[in-house]
C-alpha cells in the first residue's frame, strides 16, 4: 500500500504491580500502513499485553508509542478513548459482544459513540453485517449465535467505525479449524477492501502464512527468528 | 454528542426491560423500602392525631371535677356536687371562666311513634360553650329556661334520626322517662364517632333544674365541667379549685378530698409525649427499612457488577468515553430508582389509606412526605447503582474487560 509507518512503538516496557520481571522488556515495533503482521510467540510471552498497548486499551510503563504520527503514550484516558473510537478496531479471542444487545445494536455501538445519527449508523451496520454473511441474524442476541457467527459480528463491529488499524488477538483461538479459516479469510477480505493495517496474534503457522510479516515475541522481547519457539508453544 | 443525548434515557429503559430479573430486584428493594417508610410515617402521624382529636373533643381548656358520692370507699361521707359548688368556683377563683354541671343517666325516650333509650344529660347553657359545640338547627336553652325548669331539650343528630327519621325535630315533643314531655328546641351539629366507638351524637341535653325536678338527682351532679380563662392557667386553676371545693364541702383538715379532678389537656400532654416517642420509633424503623432497601439495591449491583464491569470494559474498548459510560449508568440508575421509588410511594399510599380507613384516622400522607420519600429513595438507588459503575468506568478498559 504505502510505506509510511502507522504504528511506531519504541522501547515499550510493561511491568505489572506485584510482578518482579517486566512482561514487556523494551519492545520496538514499526508497522507500515496497509501491512498485515502476524505476532507470534509462546504462551505468556506478552503478545496480548503488547496488543493491548498497541490498541490503547492499556498504557505502557515506559517507552513511546505513536499512532499515525501522533504520540499516544501520554494521552489522558478520555483522549485514548477518542483514539480507540476513531483509529482502532479490536477483535478479541472471546468475542466480547454485549449480551443484551442484538447483532445490529452491537455493530452500531461505535457509530453511536461517535455521534452518527440513527439512520446512517443502522444503514452502515446493516451493510457490514450483510458483508460478513449475517444479514439474516440482525435481531439475534449473541447467545443465539455460534462461535464463528459471534466472531463475524465482532469483526463487523471492530470495523464499523472505519478504523485505520485492526488488531485481532487470537481471533480464531476459540474456533475449530474450519470456522477459524473462514474467519481468517473474512479478516483478509476486509483488510483488502478497506485498506487497513492488520495485526494478528496467532499460534497457527498456517494463519501466519497469510501475513506479509511475522514478528516473534519471547520473554517480553522481540526475537529475530522465533519459528522454533512458536512451534514449542 | 448532542444527537445521542436524547437516546440515553431510551437506552436505559431498554436495558431495564431486557434484564427483567435485575430490574425487578432493584426496584423491589427500593419499593419496599420507600413503601415501608411511608407506611410507618403515616401510622405514626395518624395514631397521634387521632389521640389528639379525642382530647380536643373533651374541650381544650377544661378541668373535670367528679363526685365521689358513688364510690364505696368513701362510706357515705362524701358530699354531693351542687349548685353551691358551681357558685363558689365562679365566685372565688380568678382563673375560672365557666362552670357547667352535668348529670347523665340512661332514660327511655318516646316520640309520637318511636321509642329510643339513650343517655340524657341535665346541664347548663355553658355546656355547649365549654365543649365548643355549635348548633345545627334551633338553639340552646338559656338561663331563663334553667330558672323556670323549662321542659325543653336539645338533641344530637343520632337521637334525631332514631326518633324522627327525616322529619325536622325542632318543635316536636318527646317524652323522657315516665312523664317528662319536652319540646325540642335545637339539634347539635354532628361530631361523629370517637375512635373508642362512642357516638358523640347520641346526646340529649335538658336544663339541670328540669332534670332535678322531674327525674331526680339522688347523688347530686356527676361532674362539674370547668373552663379556664386560658390554657396557660390550667395548672393554677387546678391548684386553686381544691381549697374552694373543700371549703364549699366544709371538709375538716384531716378529711381527704371527696371529689376528683383531672384535665384532658394534661392527659393530652402525656399522650403527646408518648406518641412522639412512638412516632420517633416508627420513623426510626422506617429509616432502617429504607436503608435495607438501599442495601438490597447495592447487593443486586454487586451481583451484577462483574457482568456490568465487563460490559463497561467492552464499551470502553470500543471507544466510549468515560463520560458517555457514566451518562448511561446514571440514566439507568435514575430510571430504575425513580420507578422503584414511585412504586414504593404507591405501596405506602395504599397501605396507609387502608389502615387509616380501618382505624377511622383522618391524618394521611402529605404530598410533601411522599415527594420527599420518592426523592430520598431515588437518591439511595442512584448512589448505590451509580457509584460501582463510576468506579468501573475509571478502570483501564483492559482491567474492566478482564473482570470476572
Ligand atoms: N494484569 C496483569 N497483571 C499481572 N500479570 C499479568 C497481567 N496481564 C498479563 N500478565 C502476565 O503477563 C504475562 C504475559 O501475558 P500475555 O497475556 O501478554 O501473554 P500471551 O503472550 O498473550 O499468552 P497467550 O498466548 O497464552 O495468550 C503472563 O505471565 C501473565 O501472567
Ligand atoms: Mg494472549
Amino acid at each position: 500500500m504505502s510505506d509510511f509507518s502507522i504504528v511506531e512503538a519504541q522501547g515499550i516496557r510493561k511491568v505489572f504491580p506485584n510482578m518482579s520481571a517486566p512482561v514487556l522488556d523494551g519492545v520496538s515495533l514499526t508497522v507500515d500502513s496497509g501491512d498485515i503482521v502476524a505476532l507470534m510467540g509462546p504462551s505468556g510471552s506478552g503478545k496480548s499485553t503488547l496488543m493491548n498497548i498497541l490498541g490503547c486499551l492499556d498504557g505502557p510503563s515506559d517507552g513511546s508509542y505513536s499512532l499515525g504520527g501522533k504520540d499516544v503514550s501520554t494521552l489522558s484516558s478520555r483522549e485514548r478513548a477518542w483514539v480507540r473510537l476513531h483509529y482502532i478496531g479490536f477483535v478479541f479471542q472471546s468475542f466480547h459482544l454485549i449480551s443484551d444487545h442484538t447483532v445490529l445494536e452491537n455493530v452500531t455501538l461505535p457509530l453511536y459513540y461517535a455521534g452518527v445519527d440513527r439512520h446512517e449508523r443502522e444503514a452502515r451496520a446493516v451493510e457490514l453485517i450483510e458483508r460478513v454473511g449475517l444479514g439474516h441474524r440482525l435481531n439475534h442476541r449473541p447467545a443465539q449465535l455460534s462461535g464463528g457467527e459471534k466472531q463475524r459480528v465482532a469483526i463487523a463491529r471492530a470495523v464499523s467505525g472505519a478504523p485505520r488499524v485492526l488488531l485481532a488477538d487470537e481471533p480464531t483461538g476459540a474456533l475449530d479449524t474450519k470456522t477459524g479459516n473462514a474467519v481468517m479469510e473474512l479478516l483478509l477480505e476486509i483488510h483488502e477492501a478497506r485498506a487497513l493495517t492488520l495485526i494478528i496474534v496467532t499460534h497457527d503457522p498456517e494463519v501466519a502464512e497469510f501475513c506479509h510479516r511475522k514478528v516473534f515475541l519471547r520473554d517480553g522481547k522481540i526475537v529475530p527468528r522465533g519459528g522454533r519457539h512458536a512451534a514449542n508453544a | 454528542m448532542p444527537r445521542t443525548r436524547s437516546e440515553v434515557v431510551g437506552r436505559a429503559v431498554r436495558t431495564a426491560i431486557r434484564n427483567p430479573g435485575r430490574t425487578v430486584l432493584t426496584m423491589l428493594g427500593l419499593a419496599i423500602g420507600v413503601g415501608a417508610f411511608l407506611a410507618m410515617v403515616s401510622f405514626g402521624t395518624g395514631a397521634r392525631s387521632s389521640v389528639m382529636e379525642q382530647f380536643e373533643i373533651l374541650g381544650t381548656r377544661v378541668v373535670y371535677i367528679w363526685t365521689n358520692m358513688n364510690r364505696r370507699d368513701f362510706g357515705g361521707t362524701a358530699r354531693p356536687l351542687t349548685d353551691a359548688d358551681v357558685d363558689a368556683l365562679l365566685r372565688d377563683s380568678m382563673t375560672i371562666e365557666r362552670v357547667a354541671p352535668r348529670i347523665t343517666e340512661v332514660q327511655n325516650l318516646k316520640s309520637a311513634d318511636r321509642t329510643y333509650p339513650t343517655k340524657v344529660t341535665g346541664t347548663s347553657p355553658d355546656f355547649v360553650r365549654i365543649r365548643e359545640w355549635p348548633m345545627l338547627m334551633g338553639g340552646m336553652f338559656d338561663e331563663t329556661d334553667v330558672r323556670q325548669r323549662a321542659k325543653v331539650a336539645v338533641i344530637g343528630t343520632t337521637v334525631a334520626r332514631e326518633l324522627f327519621g327525616r322529619l325536622d325535630p325542632v318543635g316536636q315533643t318527646i317524652t323522657i322517662g315516665a312523664n317528662l314531655p319536652c319540646r325540642i328546641i335545637g339539634v347539635l351539629i354532628s361530631k361523629g364517632q370517637q375512635t373508642t366507638g362512642e357516638d358523640m351524637d347520641e346526646i340529649v341535653l335538658i336544663p339541670a333544674s328540669t332534670y332535678e325536678a322531674f327525674l331526680g338527682t339522688p347523688i347530686g351532679y356527676h361532674e362539674l365541667m370547668v373552663q379556664v380563662r386560658d390554657l396557660s392557667l390550667l395548672e393554677t386553676a387546678m391548684v386553686e379549685a381544691v381549697p374552694i371545693m373543700r371549703r364549699s364541702h366544709r371538709l375538716a383538715e384531716i378529711e381527704q378530698d371527696d371529689f376528683r379532678m383531672a384535665s384532658p389537656a394534661q392527659a393530652a400532654q402525656l399522650a403527646r409525649f408518648v406518641s412522639n416517642i412512638l412516632t420517633g420509633l416508627l420513623v426510626g424503623i422506617a429509616a432502617v427499612s429504607l436503608l435495607v432497601g438501599g442495601i438490597g439495591v447495592m447487593n443486586i449491583q454487586l451481583v451484577s457488577v462483574a457482568e456490568r464491569t465487563q460490559e463497561i470494559g467492552i464499551r470502553s474498548a470500543i471507544g466510549a468515553s468515560p463520560r458517555q459510560i457514566l451518562m448511561q449508568f446514571l440514566a439507568e440508575a435514575v430510571v430504575l430508582s425513580f420507578t422503584g421509588s414511585l412504586a414504593g410511594v404507591a405501596l405506602g399510599w395504599i397501605a396507609s389509606t387502608l389502615v387509616a380507613r380501618a382505624m377511622a384516622w383522618s391524618g394521611n400522607l402529605s404530598l410533601l412526605t411522599m415527594a420527599g420519600a420518592a426523592l430520598f429513595g431515588t437518591s439511595v438507588g442512584v448512589a448505590f447503582g451509580y457509584l460501582p459503575a463510576r468506579r468501573a468506568a475509571q478502570l483501564e478498559p483492559i482491567e474492566a474487560l478482564r473482570h470476572e
